[in-house]
């Protein structure tokens, strides 16, 4: 089980950021728990400057953009 | 009854002639590239090459000038905005640069100044960026000199938590691109005789219908006016189906509005002769003409598809966050200009005074406008008669301080803060148009 979580206030980006991590999950076949934390106090608990943020298994991995497929690809495959 | 249509009418003709105005050629010309420039650097700039001069150990000398060209280079949109800013108040330099960068992100963004410069003038814009720059730094000073025993007590808390240590690697063909996409805004805005001098003459090869000629005249248009519109709305329509799934790769509505919004550029920049079908090809559409020839050519060679898609998808974001708000605000400015009787106007603000200055400024806080409607709802003022300080007065508080953006920031800051904090842009701002007046005037 994966815990993922997207941290970001709503905007679009923060959205594409979501269907892109829910794609890579799909595709990978992962059991994954995803969480939105949009509550601007719960992000900066997380060490990231700008939204959106990427968070797997409680890891920062990504904040400020949307990483590449094959990033995602990457960090999903490493916390399988 | 017939008086109320008739008023109505010329409600809807001056909503489009304000339209009109704002889809000038002119404006075209820099607001096009100010988008396409703002989506590169929001996705081609990575954000850890500013915020590393932000951290917790950054001096003074350092962290106050970066947190303003912070402004700059990341805020074009407010969703980046107030996580950067807590960020840096609470793990990074701290509350003065925080506020720093809050003051000056809205204000001096690339759209904004392009924008005030095309429709209200050159002095205004510049005196905007730099007395943005200016204030935002001395109100950071102030709050963090107000608030000096609660900033020790953070750097205490203050584990590392290495936030700001990231540092990014910017390719330098970014830096070129760059530049280029600079030269293009500079030479499609610029007066100079080498970019406005025409150097030929081209003599459409077709006549124009008299009718047709004559139907645009009703309207205001001139035929490059009519076509530039024409262009517009093509993209639209090419980039809906283009750019909205840019991230499953380039389809053919891509090039087909990437292709428009050079050939708009082209279009926009030669001057046309009033009534008639000659073209004066002037400096000003040879130099873009080169320029996006080498835009195309660097991007093609030396970006993959995927940086490429980032930067279509950032502007495209812009595009549709911003341009409907605006369109919508021209035309309603240009409607409130008929009803605001002009007396108003002139003996509220008419004159530069502190009182006319701080009017402006009341005005900008209990107004909100979107990203950008600030800029025609002053130029309506403008016509309207209202004096250049005032004028500035309104353009520097607005943005910054609104209702709404208020309580946001008790939300983050706390009442007492943000009392401080709104007090201090009020009396700056005022004072700020009232200098800009007084010199302007001797």
């Amino acid at each position: 089980m994966v815990s993922i979580k997207i941290l970001g206030s709503g905007c679009a980006n923060c959205k594409r950021l979501e269907a892109l991590a829910r794609k890579v999950a799909g595709d990978l076949g992962l059991e994954a728990e995803f969480e939105k934390v949009t509550n601007m106090d719960d992000i900066m608990k997380w060490p990231i400057l700008s939204t959106p943020g990427l968070v797997v298994n409680g890891q920062v991995v990504s904040s400020g953009r949307i990483p590449s497929e094959a990033e995602v690809i990457a960090w999903l495959k490493q916390a399988a | 009854m017939e008086t109320i249509l008739q008023y109505l009418g010329s409600l809807l003709w001056a909503g489009w002639t304000g339209l009109l105005d704002y889809l000038a050629a002119h404006v075209l010309l820099c607001l096009v590239p100010a988008f396409i420039i703002a989506g590169f650097m929001s996705s081609m700039i990575p954000k850890e090459a500013i915020t590393r001069y932000l951290g917790p150990k950054a001096s003074k000398w350092i962290s106050y000038p970066a947190a303003s060209l912070g402004g700059f280079i990341l805020a074009v949109c407010s969703c980046t905005i107030l996580p950067l800013f807590a960020g840096i108040w609470k793990r990074g330099a701290g509350l003065g640069p925080a506020i720093t960068f809050l003051f000056v992100g809205p204000a001096i963004n690339i759209l904004a100044i392009t924008y005030t410069g095309a429709t209200i003038g050159m002095d205004i814009a510049v005196a905007r960026l730099v007395l943005s720059i200016a204030f935002g730094i001395v109100i950071g000073l102030i709050m963090a000199w107000v608030f000096r025993k609660e900033e020790a007590q953070r750097t205490v808390d203050m584990a590392a938590q290495g936030v700001f240590d990231g540092r990014a690697r910017v390719k330098p063909s970014v830096w070129v691109l760059f530049g280029l996409l600079i030269a293009v805004l500079i030479v499609g805005t610029l007066q100079i005789g080498l970019l406005t001098n025409v150097y030929a003459r081209l003599t459409l090869p077709f006549e124009w219908g008299g009718g047709v000629a004559r139907a645009l005249a009703a309207l205001n248009l001139t035929p490059q006016g009519a076509l530039l519109i024409v262009m517009l709305v093509v993209i639209g329509v090419a980039a809906w189906k283009g750019f909205n799934d840019i991230f499953s790769g380039f389809n053919r509505w891509t090039y087909v509005a990437i292709a428009m919004i050079g050939l708009t550029i082209l279009l926009a920049a030669p001057k046309e002769e009033v009534g008639s079908l000659v073209i004066g090809i002037n400096g000003r559409l040879i130099g873009e003409l080169i320029l996006l020839a080498a835009v195309v050519y660097v991007s093609a060679r030396s970006f993959t598809r995927d940086e490429l898609g980032g930067w279509i998808w950032e502007t495209w974001k812009f595009v549709k966050q911003i341009f409907p708000l605006l369109i919508v605000g021209v035309f309603a400015a240009g409607v409130v200009k008929v009803i605001i009787p002009e007396t108003w106007v002139r003996s509220l603000a008419g004159q530069n005074t502190i009182g006319a200055n701080l009017i402006g400024v009341l005005f900008g806080v209990f107004m909100y406008f979107p990203t950008l409607v600030e800029v025609p709802v002053a130029r309506m003022f403008l016509d309207l008669g209202m004096a250049r300080g005032p004028l500035l007065a309104y353009l520097l508080a607005d943005p910054e301080l609104s209702l709404q953006s208020i309580l946001v920031l008790n939300g983050v800051m706390g009442r007492k803060k943000v009392t401080i904090y709104v007090g201090l842009v009020a009396v700056m701002s005022t004072l700020a148009g009232y200098l800009f007046g007084l010199l302007l005037v001797r």
